[in-house]
């Protein structure tokens, strides 16, 4: 699997680079910053990207940008977004094209290789991944609101571990529960928020925009 | 009349001669610089003595009645009298304008007199001179500050309030970096000290106790992410990363999106950058008021608007909950009001009993 990473602290590149070529994966191109990040997107069309949020020149969020603009070229374009910190509001942005394809974890998670390799081959397979941290800052707010009011508490933990990218068997093992009982909430999730009927993990990744678009009154620019 | 006369001749020599006296010790005290000013000041003071010395042997000598010499005394010390009273009085009050004032007029009042001295003497005319003056004076002490914009009494005002705003700056400031220090201390660098044992022990177990060496890595993992957990809400605490990405009006989106209930936003700020030190000082006080709105108001909405009049950055937050919003009690309002203080802003509470509550702030961002 082609893989281009792009972070500008050496020590943090030389550990991704050993770390992913450690587990099967072709590192074509390691960049340092923002516009060569993009040419190497663009120019490489790679299976996966790893990115930084912050890259120089501006050392601010030069990477998700980079990111967002190769993602409207290639529309789905695989890429994980890592960060020092995490920002719901840019995971909203990451996931506004509703295509997928798309992770956005801590740097902190690199720890856990194994299951840092894994969100990098669930981002590559099209799949969505966010960090818990994110969920964690959504799950803060009491639901009043629509859409996500008419979830059950339950659903809500669902759709907080679809959201982390879980397979189905992987919810139903952090809830103790039966797939299929995972299953049926998955299709109630879907009908509550009036997700029309495409294949699933687009679906999926509707269901967690959703989850991250609400509640919010400022009008999308 | 003659013996009138020489009496007051005498009398006016004598007071010349202390007035002459009491400028030359003026004269040591005032200048401390040296050289040809104070050199020429002496000529001019000897020239001045024996000027009226001489004219006053004269006198003497031709035996003349009428005291005359008195008008060059007069005629060659009231130039001098007056700029050294003006000088003095510049340099010795508080108020320049009323020393100087108050100076003026009493060389004049002395003018007159001494006028009426050399004169007829009889009606004292002066009187009226001098009552003149104690009116205006009076009206200068009393009446004009109450009227005019003095701007002796803006300035000190500005210095008063600079001086307590620093202060209060510097206090955050300190309070700030104390809880910096304590957090470091108390977080991440206690768990990284716990990490490294973690690793030491581990490394000392790997061959006799393979599994228990696992378990100390596992739980050094846990300690590295935690300690990164810790740097991650103080990084925030000192200055959101999202501020510097995004400026206000997304930081302030970011906001919104961590909390628990519908707030409705409207900013309208101009797409170029805010001054950094007024957009953290903003971001951090709305930050505060969304707390407060979350942790006490009991509402179930609340609205944000902000945008920028003649040159100030004006932000209200307001809610639907229970008012009764105080700044002088806990010390998050007051705390918000400290940082905007030293920004020359405001900060301003309407919080009724039973609510609404609306915070507005404002803060000057010229710079």
């Amino acid at each position: 699997m082609r893989v281009v990473i792009a972070e500008d602290l050496a020590l943090l590149r030389d550990g991704l680079i050993r770390l992913l070529s450690a587990h099967g994966f072709e590192v074509v191109e390691a960049v340092e910053d923002g516009p060569s990040t993009l040419s190497a997107l663009i120019g490489q069309r790679p299976d996966v990207a790893v990115v930084d949020v912050r890259l120089p020149p501006t050392f601010t969020n030069e990477g998700l940008v980079a990111a967002i603009e190769a993602r409207r070229q290639l529309p789905g374009l695989p890429i994980l977004v890592l960060s020092q910190y995490v920002e719901p509001l840019y995971a909203r942005e990451l996931l506004s094209d509703g295509v997928g394809g798309v992770g956005y974890l801590l740097k902190d998670r690199v720890m856990d290789v194994s299951q840092f390799v894994n969100a990098v081959r669930q981002v590559a397979s099209g799949g969505t991944v966010m960090d818990p941290e994110v969920i964690a800052q959504l799950l803060v707010r009491r639901s009043v609101d629509e859409p996500l009011a008419r979830l059950t508490d339950r659903e809500r933990e669902v759709l907080a571990l679809i959201a982390e990218g879980r397979s189905n068997a992987a919810v139903a093992a952090g809830l103790f529960v039966s797939e299929k009982a995972i299953s049926k909430h998955i299709a109630n999730i879907f009908m509550k928020l009036n997700l029309p009927l495409s294949d699933d993990d687009n679906r999926r990744v509707m269901a967690v925009l959703a989850y991250l678009n609400a509640r919010t009154a400022h009008p999308e620019k | 009349m003659n013996d009138g006369a020489s009496n007051r001749s005498t009398r006016t020599e004598a007071m010349a001669r202390r007035r002459i006296g009491t400028r030359a010790s003026y004269l040591l005290a005032a200048t401390t610089q040296t050289g040809w000013l104070q050199v020429a000041r002496w000529r001019i003071t000897k020239f001045i003595v024996v000027l009226g010395l001489v004219v006053t042997v004269v006198w003497s000598v031709t035996g003349a009645s009428y005291f005359w010499p008195g008008w060059v005394w007069f005629g060659l010390l009231l130039p001098y009298a007056s700029l050294l009273a003006i000088r003095v009085a510049i340099h010795a009050s508080k108020r320049p304008s009323l020393a100087v004032h108050g100076a003026l007029a009493l060389i004049l009042a002395a003018t007159g007199i001494f006028i009426w001295l050399m004169g007829r003497l009889g009606y004292f005319w002066p009187m009226w001179l001098i009552l003149g003056f104690v009116i205006t004076l009076a009206v200068h002490v009393w009446v004009v500050p109450l009227f005019s914009n003095d701007r002796e009494k803006v300035l000190e005002r500005r210095v008063d309030v600079l001086t307590r705003t620093r202060r209060g700056a510097l206090d955050v400031q300190e309070a700030e970096m104390r809880r910096v220090e304590r957090d470091l201390h108390d977080g991440a660098q206690a768990r990284l000290v716990s990490l490294g044992m973690s690793l030491g022990l581990a490394d000392e177990l790997l061959d006799s106790d393979p599994i228990e060496a696992r378990r100390l890595l596992r739980e050094a993992r846990t300690g590295a992410v935690a300690a990164l957990a810790d740097l991650r809400s103080l990084v925030r605490g000192i200055y959101p990363p999202v501020l510097a990405d995004r400026g206000l009006d997304g930081a302030i989106q970011a906001l919104i999106l961590a909390v628990p209930l519908p707030v409705e936003m409207n900013i309208d700020l101009p797409s170029a950058r805010l001054p950094p030190p007024v957009e953290s000082a903003a971001y951090f006080a709305v930050a505060e008021a969304l707390a407060n709105v979350v942790k006490h108001s009991d509402a179930t909405h609340a609205w944000i608007e902000m945008g920028l009049e003649d040159g100030n950055l004006i932000a209200l937050v307001g809610d639907d909950g229970n008012g009764g919003a105080d700044a002088n009690c806990g010390t998050g309002l007051l705390g918000i009001e400290r940082r905007l203080v030293a920004f020359d802003g405001t900060l301003q509470i309407s919080s009724p009993m039973g609510g609404p509550t609306i915070i507005s702030m404002e803060v000057p961002c010229e710079s």
